[in-house]
């Protein structure tokens, strides 16, 4: 089995630490590097609890790249650490990494992977598209050497999270994420209408903590408040793991209802700046930019995500 | 008198091209190197116009570094017909023997002025994509830049490229919505003053009275920009909107400046790229540049023939 190289571009966050987890845990995937942004916490923020949770997982030797600091041109939310902690990762207290990031832009890094390994690599971005936006202006080469974009974010037919109509990633810098859907680099896009049907249950959480792990206990402690935030808010009991699901798309692509559409984000500053809509009636007559997932057997991906967690505290990859 | 280290950030272009010469003409500047930016014509033309000019003022030891190819957010806009298809006009200069430098234009702004903190003076007169770009990358900058001097927007006086609109901020809204509020210490040339400043038949001809590769140049791209003006605008002559932005950097006296809040819309209505100052400031915010609002036309226009003539007579 050829196993796919990956980067994730992420701004962690609960959901990313567990998509790296994820991503270590899976035979299928060799995961090359983390580029870091800004988005649910500060990019200085992201790069350590980046850097913290490779450690964690004996991963340590993963290149990270930190990134942009402040989206393309909105000013950044300030409400990122009500849901995913002060920390980031909620009330886990990994220890300080004595790692550091590497001494190049997450946007250098990313040209000259890329660039070197022309139609090799896939970038799963997971926060704001502000690094892969500026890559693909900065390298005008760089769209048509990127293998495939699977992106979290926006929310289709879904309600938005952070408007009545915008998703987080997407409104958190939609100007970035309009110059990504319209580079003509293929996207699979994993937006909330999906995400939200992965929810883990504090059950699960329980089940994985039957292995007596640092990794369990981590997921434990990060995902506590995220849970609970849910609960308050949003109220239902269990947490989504939106950007865990990007990786059915290489580890069970089947669970996934994927339809080809042109989708576009409205960045014209009015009350749906950030809301990200299909072209469904194809009243546009534009081609179809990118595979939007409208559907998941969600519980499935969910048990699948426990196996390999349970895998990966066992010791076993 | 130390001479300012000037980075040009510019998309020649005509006027940029003077602006180009201009800083080469003048003891009171020294032009430290060249980033380019797609804008008046194509990113790899503004890059070879750029060399093809330094080598035809004999000063191809000037670095240049292609930047951006196209705007941040928006669709790309050229503008062929105010600066003819090669961007110089009727002029027909060599192929450039020189190549550009490895890397970035973005990645020469930042590399310069984060060495060499408190020293740069950036001029910036196409659009802001490539200052916003390594703003973006590497934020200090905004602190470490000594000043930046942008040809861009118009304020009270209307558009050139839509109703309300001036090109370079038109072309690239966003990138100049990123420079305005990154706390630079900037100083703007919009439309307001450059407009009254007009290059004339006349000028022209005392310039051609010097036989000269830099007068016969000036004469075959200004030509171009004179029909230009006559067919659209119907002025006599061209504004140089450009090298009036370079000569504020060590004449000051030649406009008379406002400390104003300025922004740009970017959103995506009829007033796209639009540059308004809260003149009586509604909103509270502090003000973010200096702008030039009136100016001394013949100042600045003696000061171009001169420097040109000398130019002119030092290449003769």
């Amino acid at each position: 089995m050829s196993t796919k190289r990956i980067i994730i571009d992420t701004d962690p966050g609960v959901d990313d630490a567990l998509t790296f987890l994820l991503a270590l845990a899976s035979p299928e995937i060799q995961l090359e590097a983390l580029t870091t942004v800004q988005g649910n916490v500060s990019v200085e923020k992201a790069t350590r609890n980046a850097l913290s949770v490779l450690k964690l997982a004996g991963a340590g030797h993963i290149p990270v790249a930190q990134g942009c600091s402040h989206p393309l041109i909105k000013e950044p939310h300030k409400s990122g650490e009500a849901v995913h902690g002060s920390s980031g990762i909620g009330r886990s207290n990994l220890a300080s990494p004595k790692s550091a990031p590497m001494n190049l832009h997450a946007i250098d890094y990313l040209i000259e992977r890329v660039l070197a390994e022309r139609g090799e690599l896939s970038i799963f971005p997971i926060g704001p598209l502000t690094n892969i936006a500026l890559a693909i202006r900065k390298e005008p080469r760089f769209a048509k050497a990127v293998k495939e974009l699977v992106i979290m974010g926006g929310a289709i037919r879904s309600g938005g999270n952070v408007t009545p109509l915008a998703e987080f990633n997407i409104h958190e810098d939609p100007h970035a994420a309009h110059v990504v859907f319209n580079s003509g680099i293929p996207i699979t896009l994993i937006p909330l209408d999906v995400t939200y049907k992965c929810l883990l249950t504090a059950e699960d959480v329980e089940r994985l903590n039957r292995i007596d792990s640092p990794i369990a206990r981590f997921v434990r402690d990060a995902t506590a408040d995220y849970m609970a935030f849910y609960k308050q808010y949003e109220g239902f009991d269990g947490c989504a793991l939106h950007d865990p699901l990007t990786l059915a798309a290489i580890l069970a692509p089947e669970l996934l209802t994927l339809e080809e559409q042109h989708v576009d984000v409205d960045i014209s500053g009015g009350v749906s700046t950030g809301k990200t809509y299909a072209d469904f009636m194809k009243v546009t007559k534009k081609p179809a930019n990118m595979k939007v997932a409208l559907d998941v057997k969600g519980r499935e991906f969910v048990e699948l995500f426990i196996e390999r967690m349970e895998r990966l505290c066992a010791g076993v990859k | 008198m130390n001479p300012k280290h000037i980075i040009l950030d510019t998309d020649p272009g005509i006027d940029d091209s003077l602006a180009m010469l201009l800083a080469l003409a003048s003891p009171e500047v020294q032009l430290v190197g060249i980033s380019t930016v797609h804008g008046n014509v194509s990113g790899e033309q503004v890059t070879k116009n750029a060399l093809a000019i330094l080598e035809l003022a004999g000063a191809s030891h000037i670095p240049v570094y292609k930047g951006c190819d196209v705007p941040l957010v928006k669709e790309p806009l050229i503008s062929p017909e105010t600066h003819g298809n090669t961007g110089l006009g009727y002029a027909q200069l060599p192929e450039p023997t020189a190549q550009p430098q490895a890397g970035h234009g973005s990645d020469y702004l930042i590399e310069q002025i984060m060495s060499r903190p408190g020293e740069i003076t950036l001029v910036a007169i196409g659009p802001l994509t490539n200052l916003a770009l390594a703003y973006r990358k590497e934020p200090r900058i905004a602190q470490n830049v000594k000043e930046v001097f942008i040809m861009g927007g118009a304020i009270q006086h209307p558009g050139n490229t839509t109703a309300l609109a001036e090109f370079n901020t038109y072309v690239d809204p966003h990138a100049a919505h990123i420079v305005f509020h990154s706390g630079m210490p900037i100083l703007l040339t919009p439309l307001d003053v450059t407009y009254s400043c007009i290059f004339t038949p006349d000028d022209l001809k005392r310039l051609q009275r010097i036989d000269s590769p830099i007068t016969k140049y000036i004469a075959d791209s200004t030509r171009f920009y004179m029909e230009f003006h006559d067919e659209y605008q119907s002025i006599a002559g061209c504004v140089i909107n450009d090298p009036m932005t370079l000569a504020l950097t060590f004449m000051p006296e030649i406009c008379d400046y406002q400390t104003l809040v300025v922004d740009v819309d970017i959103s995506t209505g009829v007033g796209l790229g639009n540059t308004f100052a809260d003149f009586y400031n509604y909103e509270k915010k502090p003000a973010n540049m200096q702008v030039a609002m009136s100016v001394r036309p013949r100042l600045f226009m003696e000061l171009f023939l001169e420097r040109m003539e000398k130019l002119a007579h030092s290449l003769s």
